[in-house]
């Protein structure tokens, strides 16, 4: 119960979305309940309908009521419950709906735009997985306890209010299978499946190991001791999922082992109290086969609270996910109308969890129409600069400014200064017109057309069945690595930021796709002012200035010529790249 | 319904039988239950005393115990040898995939290997739980239950005995076309899933341009297009549920009915009309069981057919060919006049590959994106096999392929992000040789340039690395790799595939500056595109388009005014 209330205590997730489809889940409950009571009626009034018509009544009025009765229940129970899936997956597809926005507007909000790991990719996996999850635990755990509940009352209070000593007995009998028995299963499964969650957590990690080394695994020839770190997890799993089954079968014998106690109750009962005269004793088989089929809901109960650890798990860390939200932006809407300069001025950073400075004291200035390049070894601070650049950072003392405006308060009109081609420009799901048009949602058809002809690739996309229709697959798996280079560059021309942010996007080109997309970017954006961060030397005569970064300062600075001919370093690391 | 396969598991068909036996006696218990139970209604319902009751009442609780014992027996008794099959078939899996080695995993993507391991051998061992049993008890129960009805009165049989093929009939034509359509369904689900994660993915692309708010409201209306779209097909969809549901409840109802109107008329006497309707239930119950199991045994059967598809791969044979050798001075590796085709594939990727490398050379091979050099790699490495048999040889022996245990033992192999295992940064140095000393791995990290590397961990060599620990940098990966290679002193080949290619260029110099050393008395293959390399190889092997067009040493092909020319020219094009 303690977990109960922690769990839900800062919940964002579970809570409002019961509220706000308060009118739908009560009809799918009450769907639910009329189901199974149909379904105990049904027995209910077969069992007084054979037994009346046993006693040979001289007329058929006597029997017509339960006869009516019998097609009325026996049609209603399908009908209800073909009601109650609809609208117990309408309600669920309601919410995940709901859910989805919410995932992504937490997303969104703690989004960069210049980012490299592609780790943070799984993490938004899990949390898809988790809003799936969380709709099961309406589907399979809350909904069918709920109802269970409620036939629970039911037959409680309807044998009470005919002999409350036999009702109470009903409340004790029956209330193991509804309440004392899902505690159980909670609290030996939750403890289990925390062990097992851990263990196959760990197994997950070293068979994702092994395969990812399995090159060196096979050249190595070490087979037994690739096979060997399997079978300790294995066997602990095994273990722990056999007390887990045998429990199970263990509890369902249980839960029929009070069916059987309370059917044997009710004839016990109905044969004290019901065989004063026959027509009483009618009703005895009616007692003693509607429970059968109204305990049908009992069943599930314990296996769907067994099942909450990992609902809990899923509830806890997406309200976590959405809780250490900190860096909710106040985006300011300044605009500038004309790009004039962009400024760092005594720029120092350092990550809120970091101890170190990655930039320290950083000035320069790019104007108009300016290209500069940024080299460094990975990690000197390149990303970060970018990322101060562009906002999504803001600097621990001094500022970055455009046009003498700190970039802070540009956030809204960002897109209409800053343009970003990256190591991996992202093509959505979708086709080559519609992904071009993210570029500009204004963008007319010949205007793609013809960006799309600007960076070369109209004869590709024409020659294709759907031209400009073509679905370019997940990721953009469609087209080579200097394809969707090219195509996020003509989204680039159509967004038509007057600065372009250049980040690393040849890295995984190689030299000649490398020198042309580089030939073409330049002489495309010849107009644009580029900050072009780069990891080597190839396509450096395009720009003016080339800062080289070392712990988070500037340690080599000038037009490509001066350094060419001024700094040794410079000279080998150029020829190098040269092939010389 | 049936699937053929389950039966050519170990053991399947003896474990069959003795469900088979066990459901047999359940049913008989399924019914004296209903009996029984009859039995004391309908003393209770003559109005005879509470003490009449007691003998039918025991004998109807202990059926009914006994019922449901089976139940919980049948488990148990198929519990262990379906863990030992599917506990056989995860290692057997394994071993495979160790067997067919990485090229079978790019094909079918790690995370898909690894959930098969895990998760999918699972659902096939709930698959094999509920299926067996069911299919078993679909098969038996309700026929002796219809048995024994028939001998209690023929004519309300006929009326079960019909209704059954039909709900079968119904379930079939119905089930098939809904579930058809519900299968469909699930795959839309998977790809609004997918497009889900693909949204969230391409977030910095979406704040890049700028549209990552409005874009909230979009995944919003996608969503529910889709709800109302799944909406209609449920609506088909659960109409088998609802047609099995509506004939078995309805079916009750109608015996019921028939029922009464047959005792109104003294045709039956009470016991035998309670009897049926009491067994009435379960006559239904083993189909709505096996069609509320529908979708567990889908994933199950799903992934079953997974693991056997990979279980069936063809393996390469001819491992052991080769005989055990060290490559030394005078050993010869020779290819001749080699074509490769990829599978599935129409067009070769490679022909009429001939060379011929001996003693300890530093072969450089070179060639756009696209022109054979990994695929040239990945054959010398045995990775992949040629088209035809004896087209390589070694030491002057022919070998079908390079897939051969004794040549795996004479060579490492340096891709462009070498693996870090999640282990300590020693254990990842002496992969390959378990058995270095402490000394000899600090050794073998200082000759590879780690030792300012090492200064800057906690707990320097016995550091944790790699995934979840301390990740490493593609510069440092490399120097491990090289470490592996000064370490092991047994291994006198190096194939290096393209390891500099994501390195920024000073951190390529610095590394060129420790890998030059490790090339020193051994066969060095050394696939690049950065072409400062070639300056360091004895000869060079040039690919364009799958063909090996130019082989000599650099002075050579420099003079000749080829592909090798050409390629440098473009490299060096812009002067400052």
């Amino acid at each position: 119960m303690k977990e109960l209330r922690e769990t839900f205590a800062h919940d964002t997730w579970v809570m409002p979305y019961l509220k706000k489809y308060k009118k739908l889940l009560v009809l799918v409950l009450f769907l639910g309940f009329i189901t199974f009571l149909c379904g105990g009626a049904l027995m209910f009034n077969s069992g007084y309908l054979i037994s009346m018509a046993a006693r040979m009544p001289n007329s058929f009025e006597y029997i017509y009521v339960p006869v009516v009765l019998a097609r009325a229940f026996g049609i209603g129970r399908p009908v209800f419950r073909y009601a109650e899936r609809l609208t117990s997956h309408n309600w669920v597809l309601r919410i995940v709906s709901d859910f989805r926005k919410k995932l992504y507007q937490s997303v969104e909000r703690k989004a960069t735009a210049i980012q490299r790991s592609h780790q943070t990719g799984d993490i938004l996996s899990i949390l898809a997985d988790d809003i799936e999850h969380i709709e099961n635990l309406y589907l399979t755990t809350v909904f069918p306890m709920v109802v269970g509940w409620l036939l629970y009352l039911f037959i409680v209070i309807g044998i009470a209010s005919l002999n409350w000593l036999v009702g109470l007995l009903m409340l004790l009998l029956l209330g193991v299978i509804v309440i004392l028995l899902p505690l159980v299963s909670v609290a030996t499964n939750g403890v289990r499946e925390f062990q097992e969650h851990q263990i196959q957590h760990q197994f997950y990690t070293n068979l994702t190991d092994q395969v990812l080394g399995l090159g060196d695994w096979m050249i190595s020839g070490r087979y037994n001791d690739f096979q060997a770190i399997q079978d300790k997890p294995i066997n602990e799993i095994a273990a722990l999922r056999k007390k887990d089954h045998y429990f199970q079968w263990w509890r369902n014998l249980a839960v029929q082992i009070m069916i059987l106690v309370s059917v044997v109750v009710l004839l016990i009962w109905t044969g004290k109290d019901f065989t004063t005269t026959k027509m009483k004793a009618n009703w005895i088989a009616a007692f003693a086969l509607a429970l059968f089929p109204a305990t049908d809901p009992f069943l599930n109960i314990s296996q769907g609270a067994s099942e909450w650890p990992i609902y809990r798990r899923s509830i806890q860390r997406i309200n976590q996910f959405d809780n250490n939200d900190s860096n909710a932006k106040d985006d300011s809407n300044q605009a500038v109308d004309k790009f004039e300069n962009l400024a760092f001025k005594d720029v120092t950073f350092q990550y809120k969890d970091g101890d170190q400075n990655i930039l320290s004291k950083l000035n320069f200035q790019v104007k108009a129409g300016e290209k500069i390049a940024l080299l460094g070894p990975s990690g000197t601070g390149k990303s970060t600069l970018l990322k101060l650049m562009i906002g999504d950072e803001n600097p621990t003392s001094g500022s970055v400014e455009v046009n003498g405006i700190s970039v802070k308060d540009l956030q809204a009109n960002r897109s209409k200064i800053f343009g970003v081609l990256d190591q991996k420009p992202y093509l959505f799901d979708t086709t080559v017109m519609n992904n071009m048009r993210l570029g500009n949602p204004k963008a007319s058809d010949q205007q793609v057309k013809d960006a799309i002809k600007a960076v070369g690739l109209a004869d590709l996309i024409e020659s294709l069945p759907k031209k400009y229709d073509t679905e370019v697959q997940e990721a953009g798996g469609r087209f080579s690595g200097g394809e969707r280079q090219r195509l996020s560059l003509a989204r680039i021309l159509l967004q038509d930021a007057p600065v372009i942010v250049l980040d690393e996007p040849t890295v995984s080109l190689d030299p000649i796709t490398e020198k042309d997309l580089l030939n073409q970017v330049f002489d495309l954006l010849k107009d644009k002012t580029i900050i072009w961060v780069t990891h080597h030397l190839a396509g450096i005569n395009h720009v003016n200035q080339v800062y080289f970064m070392e712990h988070g300062n500037f340690d080599m600075a000038g037009t490509p010529q001066h350094l060419y001919h001024t700094e040794p370093r410079f000279k080998q690391l150029y020829d190098l790249d040269r092939g010389k | 319904m049936i699937d053929q396969r389950l039966f050519d598991l170990p053991g399947m068909k003896k474990n069959a039988a003795v469900i088979g036996i066990m459901i047999f006696i359940q049913a008989l218990a399924i019914i004296i239950q209903g009996r029984y139970l009859s039995v004391a209604i309908v003393n209770l319902w003559n109005i005879q005393a509470l003490s009449t009751i007691l003998v039918p009442t025991v004998i109807f609780g202990i059926a009914f115990a006994a019922r449901h014992l089976f139940t919980m027996g049948e488990n148990r008794f198929l519990y262990p040898s379906v863990e030992k099959i599917t506990g056989d078939m995860r290692k057997n899996l394994m071993a495979k995939i160790f067997r067919l080695g990485p090229a079978e995993v790019e094909k079918r993507g790690t995370g898909n290997v690894v959930t098969m391991a895990l998760e999918g051998i699972d659902q096939v061992q709930t698959y094999l739980m509920l299926v067996i049993i069911k299919m078993m008890d679909m098969s038996i129960t309700p026929w002796l239950i219809l048995l024994y009805i028939a001998y209690l009165n023929i004519w309300q049989v006929l009326f079960l005995f019909i209704i059954y093929p039909v709900i079968i009939l119904f379930m079939i034509i119905l089930g098939l076309a809904a579930q058809a359509k519900a299968d469909r369904q699930y795959e839309g689900y998977t790809r609004l899933s997918n497009h889900f994660v693909d949204t969230l993915r391409g977030l910095p692309t979406l704040k890049q341009l700028g549209l990552s708010k409005q874009y909230a409201n979009n995944v919003y209306e996608v969503s529910e297009s889709y709800r109302k779209e799944t909406m209609s097909t449920l609506v088909i969809a659960l109409t088998s549920t609802f047609a099995l549901d509506f004939f078995t409840t309805l079916s009750i109802a109608v015996v019921a009915v028939l029922l009464g109107f047959d005792l109104m008329y003294g045709k039956v006497p009470l016991l035998p009309a309670l009897t049926i309707l009491v067994l009435a239930p379960d006559y239904f119950l083993p189909i709505r069981n096996f069609a509320n199991d529908y979708h567990a045994t889908l994933n199950g059967k799903n992934a079953l057919t997974a693991v056997l598809d990979v279980l069936k791969e063809p393996e390469v044979k001819d491992r052991k060919v080769l005989k055990d050798f060290t490559w030394d001075q005078n050993s010869d590796l020779k290819f001749d006049n080699l074509d490769f085709t990829h599978r599935g594939s129409k067009k070769k990727s490679l022909t009429g590959v001939s060379f011929d490398v001996s003693g300890f050379k530093k072969i450089g091979i070179i060639g756009e994106s696209g022109s054979g050099k990994t695929t040239l790699i990945n054959l010398i490495a045995g990775f992949l096999s040629p088209d035809d048999p004896n087209k390589v040889s070694i030491n002057g022996q022919v070998l079908p392929h390079l897939d051969q245990q004794s040549w795996q033992k004479n060579f490492l192999y340096i891709p462009q992000a070498p693996y870090i295992f999640h282990d300590t940064l020693a254990n990842n140095i002496s992969f390959y040789v378990q058995k270095a000393t402490k000394e000899e791995v600090q050794t073998a990290a200082n000759r590879a340039g780690l030792t300012d590397f090492i200064a800057t961990l906690p707990d320097g060599l016995d550091t944790m690395i790699g995934e979840g620990a301390r990740e490493v940098s593609g510069g440092q990966a490399q120097r491990i790799a090289l470490a592996r290679a000064f370490l092991d002193t047994s291994r006198k080949v190096l194939i290096f595939d393209e390891p500099t290619a994501h390195l920024d260029i000073e951190t390529e110099v610095a590394l060129k500056k420790d890998i030059l050393p490790v090339f020193n008395n051994h066969l060095v293959f050394f696939a690049t595109h950065r072409l400062h390399w070639i300056n360091e190889m004895d000869y060079v092997l040039v690919m364009d388009h799958g063909r090996l067009v130019e082989q000599g040493t650099p002075e050579e092909l420099s003079k000749e005014n080829g592909v090798y020319t050409a390629l440098r020219q473009k490299m060096e094009e812009a002067d400052l």
